[in-house]
């Protein structure tokens, strides 16, 4: 198969498969039916090789892109590539061979050129709601079966078991809001078969040879600048820690422990001391772990441009203690599986501040704050879910970024005004910065923000998972923590409430939900920051108390 | 006589044609007064202004206003509880592995960001009145103090009912003469708050700075005895007389784009061609953009600095390759073309002005296809050895000759507009090899050929004057206006009846405005329906044509959307789900009827002379030919090159190239 590929060639037939992810991905999302996937854009697609390697990606959600590859590999095992034929499918979502939660459902369409799979299109999407214990959201799940339909690694064929067939219609059985989801899992067919039609024009154009040579040449690439990186940076083991505030039953934190090694060229990271898996959804499949540690290496090491795919994994290794929460048994539950994730993230990350504190960025508020609202009416389920993000924390150079979704993930916020249209039993009354919300260093954190949510009918649940409601964000080299979060429920009747960041409950009308995600924290000493940014914060109304009198006290 | 001034970074080119006459004229551009330029062309071409009965003219005074931040000071009020709107954006970033990303920074600072009491739901009905004494008691001495020139008002769900912010803007303007007030349903009546507020502050933003300067520039052609109708281009490919533009600031962004495509869609049309794919190869980028039967394709979506745009505007995809064009091997060891750019300042290293980095326009004179002495006819010459010692380099790093080494970057960036091309015909569910490829600018008939053979396009016309494509657009170019409302129906008999409706109304009011702008004459209209499948989030556009308005019904319109959905999505024609209406758009043309012919320079006819060009892997022996010596109907088969004034046609073997009655250079590929 191999072929020697001129340096025009590599460069042009690279080009065109990361280009055709791309076109993947923004179809995925703009056929999509669900607000998680239309308007939060919850999905993503990308080009994988025949080994199940992934070759290019749209740039969509860190967290679902960095594993594809081992979720893939899981279908392959069951399901060799030699035995796949035109039509067939491959479908995973099991936590505990490859996939990450329930939700999150991978599909792999293989691309076959002259009767031989070349490889494969590749889609993930958050479904709104696949069944379980409550309607796209159980919190309370104690298990794996109660979060919903799972799909191990399996193989259908799409003209055979989907439009009408026992597949689809096995699906439909089992969800609340079939219309939606139906309509979200033909957008990953639709993604794929883009996929598919570009890598087949490629080979039509180039010849399979050079396709394939070359998607073997694009892991190479990305592998060869990712040791490049690691060859620059500073040699040694660091340690990094955070925690999750607790596990919704208790009020114990759960630690999360990384030893980062870095050698010549390759980094491994051992999750060794971090605690055991818990009975509640906060465990995080191994594949998730992964997935987290990957992306906060590549985020440090390398600069934005370089494409993610295979080649970026093999220098790093990652080593998980089984049955730790980082690593679960079955059946876990884990459909919160991207608070753990972040704590990952974090701790990697303050390892990795120690080596290169020129290329990281303080803590930030860093959790996936996942908000559920639902309502059984007249015409069955309506059902709404929104992920919001925080602050960013500081760098060496820069302010974190304000209100934006967390860096393992990246959802948008649907549009009020496309909320008013699709939902009659909550609004939303206000979306605003929150001032004061993020440490201040001489790089401050990005602000948090509120959004708040009228409730507009009796009988609506809420679930939400999110964290940092207990334990702050900590600041880098003497930056100050960020503000935690909280979830507070204003009632019709004049009283308030409090949630845990892990809660259900339910709500009336004329009740007012206040969600508010806090800020990151800074960087560096306050003493250092610029009066210049002090002063546009205070001016903006973002900080409302100068912090300057106070560090001259303390000065002297 | 009919004029056309286009100011862009570089050089201000203007277009006079009057009967038979034209006068092409280049002159440098004064980047930080646009009107000088503008004035030095009308002076340099000796014309008098007295005799100008149309003047069209394009700037980047808009674009330049928003990117340097240059525009007015302006406040910007929404619905209590979302004066953050413009800060919250979308809550994604679209680079998502950078630690130290920093959202598309809008105009405005947040102390400048009001609020007032209101609510409205989403079918237009009021859920909260607006508080008018609140207004005035504390809005209005806010923005009294703040000393603003401008205010932008955006208020949730205004696109269904225009009544509060009409209202708001009243009470604003009573108070604060002399300010001018730009309000979310005057420039986009589309849901998604965040895209229609940027809309709107930025429409509000430049407004002042279009203002002043079309005022000066008035002032000027006045005093200079202009009596004519001065008429400045917009984004969406028409034009607006000057004091319309006024009120319609935001369609002035990016008409330098929007007239070159006009321009070249208008002379392709004499040869016969209108199924087109446009490029426009410049200094730094290309321009693409398809053109359907004639007419530019629309997209509804665009952003200027990361800040997204709710006005139609041409659908025209820029890539960073141009002549200046940077050549470079990343860390990875990966060979690639751009965007970083030389510019024109140092420029390529041929020009001699100390660009140090090998560029597209010194590889074209690597392989032979720009001849150093005859560059720009001659205007300027070039250093052939600099070109070839900063190839250097890049040719070592991978073992090939220098001008191997030059030939992989043309490729590269053959390949970079291939893929802008496939943007936006592939990717919009359309063949290319269904349309004719039209290049213009500077490099974009050296270029065209290999691009056609990438694609598989047969044919390639090239318009005279290449170079001065834009200027002509400005005079080629229709009046044209845009209307747009929200109104989501479910797709039904009555929502049909009901469409037909408001199509009524929106040509009515366009009517109305036309008959204001004093421009009569017989409009023509596009009317399309944005729809979708119940439950989708994103619209697909489908045209409606003109003979079945009089009688629309469900079933076809479920049609022609199912068509429309499969061709970009793949999927959907055979989709048994309702369907919706969500946006209507109606489009309004005053054609300016016949385009003025756009006539080439001419020499007295010599012989072609032969010359080398290094093409794939080796150099071939070719003929060479001057263009303005070319003779009507004369045929060339390639290799060959055709040497011009403003710009040189590649044609490769298995080429032929003819020059047709309308002046225009038709390439074919021999089947």
């Amino acid at each position: 198969m191999s072929v020697v590929l001129t340096p025009l060639d590599y460069a042009v037939i690279s080009q065109a498969l990361i280009a055709g992810a791309r076109e993947m991905g923004v179809k995925l999302i703009r056929s999509a039916y669900s607000t998680i996937l239309r308007e939060a854009r919850d999905g993503s697609a990308g080009l994988m090789d025949r080994f199940g390697n992934t070759v290019a990606q749209a740039e969509l959600i860190p967290m679902q892109l960095g594993p594809i590859g081992e979720t893939l590999r899981a279908c392959l095992k069951r399901h060799p590539v030699e035995t796949l034929q035109e039509g067939d499918f491959l479908i995973n979502n099991d936590p505990f061979e490859g996939g990450q939660h329930i939700p999150d459902v991978f599909i792999f369409t293989p691309i076959f050129v002259e009767g031989r799979v070349v490889g494969f299109g590749a889609s993930v999407a958050h479904h709104l709601d696949l069944g379980g214990g409550a309607p796209g959201l159980n919190i309370h799940a104690s298990d794996v079966y109660q979060e919903g339909l799972r799909f191990p690694p399996s193989k259908y064929n799409f003209p055979r078991d989907w439009n009408g067939g026992s597949f689809e219609r096995l699906v439909t059985a089992n969800v609340r809001v079939p219309d939606l989801t139906i309509g979200d899992f033909n957008a990953q067919f639709a993604a794929n078969a883009i996929g598919v039609l570009r890598v087949k024009q490629l080979c039509e154009r180039y010849g399979v040879d050079k396709v394939e040579t070359a998607m073997k040449a694009m892991q190479d690439y990305s592998e060869r600048r990712v040791r490049a990186a690691i060859a620059q940076a500073p040699k040694g083991t660091f340690y990094g820690e955070d925690a999750i505030d607790d596990d919704g039953l208790s009020d114990d934190p759960l630690p999360i422990r990384a030893k980062v090694t870095i050698a010549d060229d390759s980094v491994e990271i051992d999750f060794e001391g971090t605690c055991a898996q818990i009975k509640r959804n906060l465990n995080c499949p191994y594949s998730s772990t992964l997935s987290a540690a990957l992306s906060c290496v590549k985020s440090v090491l390398t600069s934005p441009d370089i494409p993610y795919n295979e080649g970026m994994a093999r220098p790093i290794r990652i080593k998980v203690p089984y049955g730790s929460l980082l690593n679960p048994r079955p059946p876990a539950p884990v459909r919160a599986r991207m608070i753990p994730a972040y704590r990952v993230f974090n701790a990697v990350m303050k390892a990795l501040a120690q080596a290169l504190p020129d290329k990281v960025i303080a803590t930030g508020f860093d959790s996936t704050t996942a908000l559920c609202l639902s309502h059984l009416g007249e015409k069955g389920y309506s059902v709404y879910l929104e992920i919001f993000g925080g602050g960013y924390g500081g760098s060496k150079n820069a302010d974190g970024c304000d209100a934006v979704d967390s860096p393992l993930s990246n959802c948008s916020n649907a549009p009020v005004e496309s909320l008013d249209i699709d939902y009659d039993f909550f609004r939303i009354v206000g979306y605003e910065l929150a001032p004061d919300s993020f440490g201040l260093g001489a790089r401050r954190g990005g602000a948090g923000f509120l959004r708040r949510c009228e409730i507009l009918r009796d009988d609506v649940q809420l679930a939400i998972y999110s964290d940092r409601f207990r334990l702050a964000p900590e600041g880098l080299f003497g930056g100050e923590p960020g503000q935690r979060g909280y979830c507070r429920i204003y009632r019709a009747d004049g009283t308030t409430q409090e949630l845990r960041s892990k809660a259900a409950i339910d709500l009336a009308k004329g009740d007012v939900v206040e969600m508010f995600v806090g800020g990151g924290a800074g960087f560096g000493r306050i003493a250092q920051r610029p009066d210049a940014l002090i002063e546009r914060d205070l001016a903006d109304g973002l900080l409302t108390r100068d912090p300057r009198p106070a560090r001259k006290l303390a000065a002297e | 006589m009919r004029v056309g001034v286009e100011v862009g970074g570089t050089f201000t080119d203007l277009v006079a044609v009057e009967g038979g006459r034209v006068v092409v004229t280049k002159v440098p551009s004064t980047p930080r007064s646009p009107d000088i330029g503008a004035f030095a062309a009308l002076a340099a071409s000796g014309i008098d202004l007295a005799r100008i009965e149309d003047l069209g003219h394009g700037s980047t005074v808009a674009t330049n206003a928003v990117l340097e931040r240059k525009g007015a000071a302006v406040a910007f009020v929404a619905t209590a509880g979302f004066r953050d709107l413009l800060f919250m954006q979308r809550h994604d970033r679209r680079n998502i592995y950078d630690l130290f990303y920093a959202k598309p920074a809008p105009p405005v600072r947040r102390k400048d960001c009001f609020e007032v009491s209101e609510r409205l739901r989403a079918d237009g009905s009021v859920e909260m009145p607006l508080d008018e004494a609140k207004v005035r008691a504390e809005l209005v001495p806010a923005l009294q103090a703040g000393g603003y020139r401008a205010v932008a008002i955006c208020l949730l769900n205004a696109y269904a009912d225009p009544t509060h912010e009409k209202r708001l803007a009243a009470l604003i303007v009573e108070a604060l003469p002399g300010v001018l007030v730009t309000c979310s349903h005057q420039v986009a009546r589309e849901f998604r708050e965040f895209e229609r507020a940027s809309t709107t502050l930025l429409s509000a933003y430049v407004q002042p700075v279009i203002d002043g300067y079309l005022h000066r520039f008035e002032n000027k052609l006045a005093d200079a005895g202009f009596k004519g109708r001065f008429t400045v281009m917009q984004s969406n490919g028409g034009r607006l007389p000057a004091e319309a533009m006024r009120e319609s600031a935001i369609t002035a962004l990016y008409s330098g784009p929007a007239a070159g495509v006009v321009g070249a869609t208008r002379q392709a049309a004499r040869s016969g061609f209108k199924d087109l794919i446009t490029f426009d190869m410049g200094g730094t980028s290309t321009d693409v953009c398809l053109v359907q039967d004639g007419r530019p394709s629309l997209a509804s979506e665009s952003e200027i600095d990361g800040l997204p745009i709710r006005t139609p505007v041409l659908d025209i995809v820029s890539v960073g390759a141009g002549g200046g064009s940077i050549a470079w091997v990343d860390d990875g060891g990966m060979l690639r073309v751009g965007p970083q750019s030389a510019g024109a300042d140092p420029g390529p290293a041929c020009y001699g002005r100390g660009g140090a980095e090998p560029t597209i326009t010194d590889a074209h004179v690597m392989t032979g296809t720009i001849r150093p002495a005859a560059f720009l006819g001659g205007r300027m010459t070039l250093d052939a050895e600099a070109a070839r010692k900063v190839f250097g380099p890049v040719a070592e790093r991978f073992s090939l000759g220098v001008e191997q080494a030059a030939a992989a970057a043309l490729q590269l960036a053959d390949a970079n507009i291939v893929r802008a091309i496939q943007l936006v015909s592939t990717e919009r569910g359309r063949d290319p090899r269904d349309y004719a490829l039209v290049p213009f600018g500077g490099a974009g008939p050296l270029h065209a050929a290999r691009i056609a053979e990438e694609l598989g396009i047969a044919t390639i016309v090239v318009p005279p004057n290449a170079g001065v494509i834009s200027a002509y657009g400005l005079v080629a170019s229709d009046y044209t206006k845009f209307d747009a409302v929200t109104r989501k129906m479910k797709l039904d008999e009555t929502a049909a009846r009901e469409a037909s409706k408001s199509f009524a109304d929106m040509r009515a009011r366009l009517a109305t405005q036309f008959a204001d702008m004093k421009l009569p004459g017989e409009l023509l209209y596009t009317h399309t329906l944005d729809m979708r499948f119940v439950g989708q989030a994103f619209e697909v556009g489908v045209e409606i044509p003109a003979d079945r308005l009089a009688s629309l019904d469900a079933a076809y319109l479920a049609e022609l959307f199912a068509d429309a959905h499969h061709r970009t999505f793949m999927h959907g024609a055979t989709l048994d789900r309702p369907v919706e209406i969500v946006t209507l758009r109606v489009g309004a043309t005053l054609p300016i009827g016949m385009a003025p012919k756009l006539d080439r320079e001419t020499v007295a006819a010599h012989e072609s002379e032969r010359t080398r060009i290094f093409h794939g892997e080796a150099w071939v022996d070719c003929a060479r030919y001057t263009a303005e010596a070319l003779t009507s109907g004369q045929q060339i088969v390639g290799p060959a090159v055709i040497e011009g004034h403003t710009a040189t046609t590649w044609v490769p073997a298995g080429w032929t190239a003819i020059l047709d009655a309308a002046d225009n250079l038709i390439l074919r590929r021999a089947s």
